[in-house]
């Protein structure tokens, strides 16, 4: 089958003062249909750079990041916005919703953003809301939610363009065990009955179980725990 | 314009805030300017109201009537060139006159024309003067405020001179006094009372010739009349005793006032921004693009200062409609447009910085980060 996520002998080096620092060095990762995949690691150990590189935030020095299908090198800031608004979904440390949008308006907007039909929008937005059990949250803003509701808002949102794949960072960071918990199992649900793929960061290891498979970061490439 | 609009009905109370003083700001400029076209219309209406293109003034006398001092030979060689008709003499002086029985002293500018050429006034109350007449004026309006009737009688403060008030005319000022006309005959006994050494007081001399003149005549007078200026109407007017200083100082509060909408706007929208750099670094890390949302920055400035506009014309509106008719304000629907754009213009560079700012953050600000 066909991986939706292809990283190919990925190296990133960054200048500091006069020496050179290699953070990704010669990483490879395959994510298929429907697998979740956990990256764990200490920190400073290239996490944040490992999500923006597969995320199309951060272009690699050397080496190939493809996405369902698509390589993304060589494209420009507008091409690669593009890609990250329609086949790929952000989850972030804390929910990061815009506070002045209702959450109905959060997965409306970024429908909107990628050009969706208005109509269509609306149905995808309800059954989102549904399954992330938000639907009697539909017209709070943000600050009026708890933090679980807040995270289980960003997932719907992530989901919302159907991306090829999901990116979350620490999305249980600012949540307790139990609601950590359930953020992860929507996400692992989803992922599943979407058949889409997923890379979560975490340093949470309550999680790892719901998890597909969990790789470690060291030394700037990925292995098996 | 999607999170533009949400924004504002989100923040209800900022935003309420900043069109507020926008409309404070849009409001003053509208009303200074119009102050300021109703004062320089006050202050040299007479000059204005005349249908002269050009006027003829002596070299030197720094474009001002009163300094300029004419021939008789110099109207004769105007009309040869203009035509006689196109070409007709000035008098002024300044002077203050009492009025018989009343204890009123005013500042006025005694104007002597050719009562039979386009110079002559529109009489709006009481009989008009001709060349013939004899000891009649015709006098603004403003000084009918002051208790003057027709058939009142004027007397020079510094000559003794009087006349009666034969009619009145509407809108004629200089150097902000109103206007009183006479008639050649009049000024040459007026004249008489203060004789110049050296010269004979029946000897005809003028302070200017209103000139309706094509652009060729215009070169060929230059040519012939070496001893003198050749200056438009609008450079008469600018030249009228205090009439730039007034012009130029409601102008640079008008300016300032344009420069603070600029600045209010600019920094008030900066502050906003940057507030909201993390928001606009997830905007672009989920693929809004940055023109998306520098064309909402600038939506919400548009917006507001259109929004603030609208509602200083309505208040403007109402206080032109309550003003007292004495009030020297004046705003046609040509300023109104311009000031308009011009305070929409300087919003959106106002707003500028912001977009800059928009534009500089990075989607990658996103990743690892704890809280925004």
């Amino acid at each position: 089958m066909k991986p939706l996520l292809k990283i190919d002998e990925v190296t990133r080096t960054f200048h500091d003062g006069d020496s050179e620092i290699t953070v990704l060095n010669k990483l490879s990762l395959q994510v298929g249909a429907g697998e979740l995949v956990a990256v764990m690691g200490p920190s400073g150990s290239g996490k944040s750079t490992f999500l923006s590189i597969a995320g199309a935030l951060l272009t690699p020095t050397s080496g190939e990041v493809t996405i369902d299908g698509v390589s993304l090198a060589g494209m420009g800031g507008q091409e690669l916005a593009e890609l990250r608004l329609k086949r790929i979904g952000f989850i972030f440390q804390s929910a990061n919703l815009i506070p002045y949008l209702k959450v109905e308006e959060q997965l409306l907007f970024v429908a909107q953003l990628a050009g969706m039909d208005s109509g269509k929008a609306s149905k995808r937005a309800a059954s989102l809301l549904e399954r992330m059990g938000l639907k009697h949250r539909q017209n709070y803003y943000p600050d009026k939610l708890s933090g679980g509701e807040k995270q289980r808002v960003a997932i719907a949102r992530a989901w919302m363009n159907s991306p090829s794949i999901l990116f979350a960072d620490e999305p249980t960071a600012s949540l307790d065990a139990e609601r950590g918990q359930d953020v992860v199992r929507m996400i692992a649900e989803e992922v599943k009955a979407e058949g889409k793929a997923a890379v979560m960061v975490t340093h949470d290891e309550r999680v790892l179980p719901l998890c597909d498979r969990v790789l470690y970061l060291k030394n700037g490439a990925l292995v098996e725990a | 314009m999607y999170l533009a609009l949400r924004e504002i009905r989100f923040a209800k109370t900022r935003y309420v805030m900043i069109i507020l003083i926008m409309l404070l700001i849009s409001f003053l400029v509208l009303f200074v300017t119009g102050l300021a076209k109703g004062l320089a219309y006050a202050n040299a209406s007479s000059i204005k109201n005349m249908a002269a293109s050009h006027f003829i003034l002596q070299k030197d006398s720094d474009h001002r009537f009163g300094r300029s001092q004419l021939t008789e030979d110099t109207l004769t060689a105007a009309q040869q060139v203009a035509g006689d008709d196109n070409a007709t003499p000035i008098n002024l002086r300044m002077a203050t006159v009492t009025e018989q029985g009343l204890s009123l002293k005013s500042d006025v500018t005694l104007f002597a024309i050719d009562m039979a050429s386009w110079l002559a006034p529109k009489v709006i109350e009481g009989q008009t003067i001709t060349n013939d007449t004899q000891g009649q004026v015709l006098v603004d309006r403003k000084l009918k405020e002051a208790g003057i009737k027709v058939g009142s009688v004027l007397v020079d403060q510094m000559t003794g001179a009087s006349w009666t008030v034969s009619g009145f005319v509407a809108n004629e000022s200089y150097s902000h006094t109103p206007s009183i006309f006479m008639n050649e005959k009049d000024w040459l006994q007026l004249q008489s009372f203060t004789p110049v050494k050296g010269q004979n007081a029946s000897d005809k001399s003028y302070n200017a010739i209103a000139l309706k003149a094509t652009g060729e005549q215009l070169a060929q007078l230059r040519a012939e009349l070496a001893d003198t200026d050749i200056i438009s109407k609008s450079d008469t007017v600018s030249a009228v005793p205090g009439y730039k200083e007034e012009q130029g100082s409601l102008l640079m509060m008008i300016a300032f006032l344009y420069v603070i909408s600029a600045m209010v706007l600019a920094v008030f929208f900066f502050v906003i921004t940057i507030q909201k750099m993390s928001q606009f670094g997830i905007l672009k890390a989920i693929g809004a693009k940055t023109g998306y949302l520098a064309r909402n920055v600038v939506g919400q400035v548009l917006l507001l200062s259109i929004g603030s506009l609208a509602v200083s014309l309505g208040l403007i509106r109402i206080v032109y409609a309550v003003l007292p008719a004495s009030m020297p304000f004046q705003l046609d629907s040509s300023t109104v447009l311009l000031s308009c754009s011009l305070f929409i213009v300087t919003a959106v560079l106002g707003s500028l910085l912001s977009v800059y700012k928009v534009s500089r953050t990075d989607a990658l600000d996103a990743i690892g980060r704890t809280a925004a």
